[in-house]
This record gives C-alpha cells, structure tokens and sequence, in this order.
C-alpha cells in the first residue's frame, strides 16, 4: 500500500494518476454520505470517509484493521486536516483527531508515505 | 529567476522573501510589490510596521492590489520584483468593484496568467502565498471556491518557478531548486 497525503488541492490525485497509471475507472472516492468501498486500485478522500465514521458512530481505524488484506494493493489518498486551531465543534474534532489517528497507523503500514505540496512530492517514507 | 515561497501565516515569509529578493538583485533594482489594500486601521498598522521593517533594505514600493502585470510598466524589465501576496491579490481580483458582492468567477486565472506574465518578463520574481489547507474545518462556498482557486494559482506558480520553498518556523524547506549563494 502507498500513502498520498497533503492539504486540500495540493496534487494527491494528480500525482496517484501519474505515479500509477490510473484511469478514471481505477479511482474510489469516499463521500460523507456513503463511507467507503475497499477493493479499488485507488482509494481518494480518506478523510471523507472518516467523516462518515464519526457521523455513523463508526470507528474508522476498526474498519481499516479488520479489512487489512482488501487495502493492502490500494493507494491511499488522505487530505492533512492537522494544521489549524483545535475545531470549535465537536465533531469537527472527533473528525480531526479520528483522520489523524487512521493516518498514523495507514502511515506505519504503507510501503511508501508521499507528502504533497503545491502539486510538488515529498517521499517522507 | 521565479521562486515561490509559502508556509503556514506568521512564519517570516516576509523577511524571508525580503532576503531572498535582495539576494537575487545584488545592486540592482528591487522592488516590492504590495497587493493588499488596506480597509482598516488593523490593515493600516500592519502595513505600517511592513514598512518599518523594510527600511533600509534598498526596496522601493510599488502598491499593486489588481492587474500585477502591470508592476512591469512600473519598474521595467531588470528588477525583482517581490509580490506579497498572491493570497491578497486573489481577493482584490475576485471583487474588482467593492459594491458587488459577487466573486468575479474569472478571477483566479486574471491572477494566474497576471503573475506568469510578471515572472516572465521580469529578471527575477519572489512570490509569496500562504499554505491555508490543512485545517479541520467545512466551509461556505466562497471560502472553499477561494482555498482551491489559490491553490490552482500555487500549483501553476509552482510549476514555472524555478525554486519552491516552504518556510516553517522561518526555516526553508526546499521543495524545487535552489537559492544563487
């Protein structure tokens, strides 16, 4: 598995595509309404699906865990929401502190760890 | 030569540029180009202390809030040109008349083919935004169409730049390229 992350709009799905090859049929991207699908070659919107999670009442890294071998393939898209003040709204911070959770250990488990910023790529790992 | 510097507010991206610029002209002409407008009097004392901090450091300033290919009139061809910022300069070409409220949909790529048009007819560019993407928030509409028209104008700018540099803590991380020494 290959992790992609970096703040919103900075390259993750332009630089999935390129590095991988990737058409358009090879990309999920999770909603907040639906959650997420394992099983594509690309995952996008990591934090989407996490938001889905704290809506539902749903843990986010169980989901990953107990669905360990459907992602092991995938490249992983996750925005960094990390940066600002502690968010006034509960949830907002159920939010943050869940994506943030999910990103450490997909960053533990990944074969690679990209950072995106202004479209350029870092390999952090 | 174009670099691109941003990071997260309050970081020194200012001085930082400043230095970078005054590098990059040695004895020539240097300019720096201001595109905020200032509304208030918090906008007002902000500029003040810029100017405060710029003293003595061989800029002459050019304030620039719309049109920033026009700064190339101004100063001609064999100068650098420092613009702060690209962040500013979007909002003043999103609403090129106060009264309307609506945001000028074209605004991004004005601001976009405005500053490539400015680093390419320049001796050297110093560009300096501001990294606004990586908070635990949903915005309105407005905010987020403003975040990835910015972020379109960063990837474009990043592209032609020669040097990207984010600045942490007032530490350069260098992202593309390098500084002349």
């Amino acid at each position: 598995m290959d992790l992609i992350i970096g703040g919103a709009y900075q390259g993750k799905l332009a630089c999935a595509k390129k590095r991988y090859g990737l058409a358009e049929g090879d990309i999920y991207t999770c909603t907040e309404a639906e959650g997420i699908r394992f099983g594509a070659r690309c995952i996008n919107r990591i934090e989407e699906f996490t938001l889905w999670c704290v809506r539902n009442e749903k843990d986010a890294l169980t989901i990953f865990r107990d669905n360990r071998e459907a992602w092991q393939n995938s490249v992983l898209l996750c925005q960094d929401i990390f940066c600002g003040v502690v968010p006034m709204g509960a949830d907002m911070r159920a939010w943050r502190e869940m994506t943030g959770r999910l990103a450490a250990y997909l960053a533990d488990e990944a074969d690679s760890v990209t950072r995106m910023f202004c479209g350029l790529e870092t390999r952090l790992k | 030569m174009t670099v691109l510097i941003s990071g997260g507010s309050k970081n020194g991206k200012t001085a930082f540029s400043e230095s970078v610029a005054m590098r990059l002209s040695g004895n020539g002409r240097r300019y720096y180009v201001a595109t905020m407008i200032p509304y208030d009097e918090e906008d007002r004392r902000r500029v003040a202390l810029h100017i405060e901090e710029r003293a003595g450091k061989g800029f002459e300033t050019l304030e620039i809030g719309r049109d920033i290919a026009s700064a190339l009139k101004k100063g001609g061809p064999d100068a650098v040109y420092l613009v702060d910022s690209v962040t500013a300069l979007l909002l003043n070409e999103m609403f090129p008349d106060f009264s309307n409220p609506d945001a000028d949909p074209r605004a991004a790529a004005r601001c976009r083919e405005g500053l490539l048009a400015l680093a390419k007819g320049a001796a050297h560019t110093v560009f300096v935004s501001d990294y606004i993407y990586s908070d635990a928030a949903r915005y309105d509409a407005f905010t987020e169409n403003y975040r990835r028209d910015l972020a379109s104008i960063d990837r474009a700018l990043a592209e032609a730049a020669d040097t990207v540099i984010e600045l942490s803590a007032g530490i350069p991380i260098f992202h593309k390229g390098g500084l002349p020494e």
